[in-house]
């Protein structure tokens, strides 16, 4: 097992490489850089571009503004922020957290409620429940994120005033401890419920989809004619199995909660990292945006290890060489 | 064993109802405070708003979770980046929160005029070429520190720094010995001369009416930004990005990334305390701009409402809103490419300008917020010109096809025009996503089809076009749709100087750069506006632009809040210290 990871590491280097390069040059190669943004501006005269261009390193040619960015990165350092004029770990760390905190709540709430509408489809296949869930979980399905969250705003935010409006903390607030917790809570609930109604429909069809084909095996049936009770077939044999192939896309999703959800996001005022690196794409903040990106990549490249190596020991039947 | 199973979920649903249940409790929290309502009169405020504010009529529909909040200001703003020096801030939404934080040298007046800030008066010498700032005495930053002319040299010191790369560009003033300082010919700018604690002489290569706004920079303290400043390394004073400390109305106090700044009154502060104990600075975007304003979660809202009809009803509609229409510190227009031959006909250019509905463009996407302008100037300064000494160009297609007659373009078999064999076509660079060009195209392509023009759009992003556009020589385009930001002063030099750094398609019009270079160089302001009056009337009549139209921005607040004197260039921070909140 041990050989099988640090095997697996060293095989995503040459990945890790390509990538950088990949990001980089298609972020080099876009037209127009972090100056460009200065044409609108009446006063910058062609010197003083070339001036900040200079400053920023951005008058190099390209390989060498690629060595020299991946050199620092090697040494664990990101660079600074263009529009933030602050070291892009520092900015990224401002942000990401709440991302993530937004992203695990999102991801429990779609996990359990795509568990168990799922499950019970599957199990009643065709049944009035079925037919009904399927048919909810496809409109929100189909809903742009940004039309349900401006709806669910309206409602319970202006209209009924049961949340508040946006942000993360109540404006000015000074709390600590449990009512911090709550506070955050309270804010928390329209952007998850907004984006758990939406992911829910996807998830929920892999339940349900991989609980039927499990149903219909031999040994479920053998189960059953051991006299078992139906709720230990579902859940002890039947269930154990259709969750297999979903450890894989679970862990795949563990690089997305830090990945932060840009349209919601900004809906809701969610200081999060999402639409901070929008903002870093339209004005060409190479440093941050790149940081962000790379740091997505490494995440994603270690979730595809575990993936395997948690497949591997859920199902023996899997071997790991 | 199944009870077990079943146990996170239950403390899950617990967890969830909990949270319901809180968020359900919390208008009920509100209540008891609108109880003690005895009083009938209405309150009145020593400072009013000024008039261009639409006043709401009704406190009874102020909302009760901001009347709860009776020393604290909340101010809606595009989300602030965190870079709080004013020498380096990157954002306008930053800049906002500076300008409660620090003062400058000079302040811009309503109609774009100078007056005193922090110093108090200047002293401008033609034969010399100095400009002496005399600073106002008894002035502190927020720890106690006197102002001196020595905290103003040293924020020279820092602008002028190779290493700097903030938004204030010292160059264009031509302060004697800054070339050669940048360049580390010099260890001192020799032009920068203290001459006591409160006055400060800079020598210039040569005194230009536009030398005051060039100068006139916000200053910093040198002792508390100027520890370990030495030349070529600005890393200290960058480190205090996010603790900023002025002499400004208000003092910085803490940053939530993302989410708010908050700042408390300076009681030194040498206007006067402010009348308003807390201020914050809250994000809010496009979308839930209006939604925090209606709901009392902010009390001012000052850049994400658009100028729109459908805004505006919304905020009338909501009863207890004050908004303001402020014309737009800017103008649209359509760029025309010199280096094509065909734009050099003066005819041509009037004749695109008569024949294009420019009118129906822009209330298309304005929905008649926003007018149609013939000069780069906005309405509201004091440089703008009487308007009968303009020329409207009102939409006449008839007029349009009797000048492109006069100018050669004859109407083919086809039914387009051409001369000397070249079929009248324009390229036009249409920068998508765009709004103006949204409308702007099709109405194009029909105006010019009529007058036997063919009008093709090439759709792109904003940074394509700029690459285009810097390879104007290579002729691969003919028009495109811009704007134009506009600030107190008005000199035009780098946009239509033939030798302007901004000047970008070719054009060139010698009474045009001897007016611009007279019109810089008048020190005396009564002068200085005859000449940009000619200046833009020779410009109306030439037409190096299709000059398209002035937006407005929109400024709401809520009623409770009182003594807002603003323009277009005096914005809403320079009243912060004298706002009051009334207690209805």
């Amino acid at each position: 097992m041990t050989q099988f990871i640090i095997r697996r590491l060293l095989q995503s280097i040459p990945t890790l490489i390509g990538a950088s390069i990949i990001i980089f040059l298609i972020f080099a190669l876009a037209p127009g850089d972090y100056v460009t943004r200065q044409f609108e501006n009446p006063k910058m005269t062609p010197e003083r571009m070339e001036q900040l261009r200079a400053l920023y390193g951005l008058d190099k040619p390209l390989p060498e503004r690629y060595l020299r960015w991946a050199g620092n990165m090697l040494r664990g350092e990101m660079g600074d922020s263009l529009m933030f004029k602050k070291p892009v770990i520092s900015v990224i760390n401002d942000f990401i957290w709440n991302s993530f905190l937004l992203g695990v709540a999102i991801m429990f709430f779609e996990w359990l409620i795509a568990s168990i509408i799922g499950i019970y489809s599957a199990v009643r296949q065709y049944s009035v429940f079925d037919t009904i869930a399927t048919l909810i979980i496809f409109m929100l399905y189909s809903l742009p994120s940004f039309f349900l969250g401006l709806v669910l705003l309206k409602f319970f935010a202006v209209d009924l005033r049961w949340f508040p409006v946006g942000g993360m903390i109540t404006t000015g607030s000074n709390y600590t401890g449990w009512a911090y917790i709550m506070d955050v809570a309270k804010h928390m609930v329209l952007p998850v419920a907004t984006l758990t109604l939406i992911s829910v429909g996807g998830l929920s069809r892999y339940f349900r989809a991989n609980m039927l084909e499990v149903i219909k095996q031999d040994y479920i049936r053998t189960a059953r004619a051991k006299g078992l009770k139906e709720r230990t077939v579902i859940f002890k044999h039947a269930l154990r199995n259709a969750l297999l192939p979903l450890i894989t896309l679970f862990t795949l999703e563990i690089p997305s909660l830090f990945a932060g959800a840009m349209i919601t996001e900004r809906i809701y005022n969610w200081p999060g990292i999402g639409k901070v690196v929008l903002q870093a794409i339209y004005v060409r903040d190479y440093p941050l945006f790149l940081g962000y990106t790379m740091l997505i990549t490494v995440l994603t490249i270690l979730a595809n290890i575990l993936a395997d190596v948690l497949y591997g020991i859920a199902d023996p039947r899997v071997r790991l060489k | 064993m199944l009870r077990k199973k079943w146990l996170p979920l239950l403390v899950v649903l617990v967890f969830a109802l909990s949270v319901v249940l809180s968020a359900c409790s919390k208008p009920q929290e509100t209540q008891p405070s609108e109880q003690p309502k005895q009083e009938q009169t209405t309150p009145t405020a020593s400072v009013q708003d000024s008039d261009n504010w639409t006043k709401a009529k009704d406190p009874s529909k102020i909302p009760e979770a901001s009347k709860s909040r009776t020393d604290t200001l909340i101010i809606g703003l595009h989300e602030p980046a965190g870079t709080f020096n004013p020498l380096f801030y990157e954002t306008a939404y930053d800049n906002y929160v500076l300008s409660a934080i620090f003062d400058g040298l000079i302040e811009v007046n309503f109609d774009g005029t100078y007056i005193p800030g922090l110093a108090e008066k200047w002293d401008l010498d033609k034969d010399n070429n100095t400009v002496t700032f005399h600073l106002r005495k008894g002035v502190q930053f927020s720890d106690g520190t006197p102002l001196t002319a020595h905290d103003v040299e040293f924020t020279y010191y820092v602008l002028a720094d190779p290493t700097y790369d903030g938004p204030i560009d010292l160059s264009p003033a031509g302060i004697v010995g800054f070339k050669e300082y940048q360049e580390g010919k010099a260890d001192k700018i020799e032009g920068i001369k203290v001459l006591d604690d409160y006055t400060i002489q800079i020598q210039l290569e040569k005194l230009m009416g536009t030398s005051l706004s060039d100068l006139g920079i916000p200053v910093i303290p040198k002792h508390y930004y100027g520890k370990d400043f030495k030349k070529g390394n600005l890393e200290g004073i960058k480190a205090l990005m996010q603790k900023p400390l002025g002499s400004g109305p208000y003092v910085f106090d803490k940053f939530v990334p993302g989410q708010e700044v908050r700042l408390v009154a300076n009681e030194h502060y040498w206007k006067g305390a402010p009348k308003i104990k807390n201020l914050i600075f809250k994000t809010t975007t496009d979308e839930t701009a209006v939604q925090a304003l209606q709901a009392g979660e902010t009390d001012y809202e000052t850049s994400n409402i658009t100028a729109k009809k459908d805004n505006v009803e919304l905020l009338e509609s909501l009863g207890f809103v004050d908004y303001a229409l402020l014309p737009t510190n800017g103008y649209g227009y359509i760029a025309f490419n010199f280096y094509q031959p065909k734009f050099q006909d003066v005819r041509v250019r009037q004749a695109l300008t008569y024949g294009l509905n420019r009118k129906a463009i822009v209330d298309a996407v304005y929905q008649g917020l926003a007018e149609v302008r013939n000069v780069p100037q906005s309405k509201v300064s004091w440089a703008y010109p009487p308007e009968d000494e303009i020329n409207p160009y009102n939409y006449d297609p008839e007029k349009a096809k009797q000048l492109l007659e006069e100018a050669g373009w004859k109407l083919g078999p086809d039914g387009y025009r051409y001369k000397n064999g070249e079929k009248f076509t324009i390229h036009f660079l249409q920068s998508t996503p765009n709004p103006v060009n949204d409308a702007l195209v099709p109405i194009a392509v029909e105006n010019y089809k009529q007058l036997g023009i063919e009008f093709i759009a090439e759709p792109m992003e904003f940074n394509l076009i700029v690459d285009k556009i810097k390879k104007a020589k290579e002729k691969t385009f003919d028009m495109y749709f811009m704007a134009w930001g506009l600030s107190a002063e008005p000199d035009p030099y780098n946009i239509f100087h033939s030798k302007g750094s901004q000047n970008r398609n070719g054009y060139s019009n010698p009474k045009v750069d001897e007016l611009i270079v007279k019109a810089r160089e008048e020190l005396d302001m009564n002068k200085r506006k005859e000449l940009y009056h000619e200046l833009y009337k020779v410009l109306n009549e030439d037409l190096p632009y299709i000059f398209m139209y002035q937006r407005h921005d929109l400024n709401a607040k809520n009623m409770r809040v009182v003594g807002f004197q603003i323009s277009s260039f005096r914005d809403f921070t320079y009243s912060l210290y004298q706002a009051e909140l009334l207690q209805y």
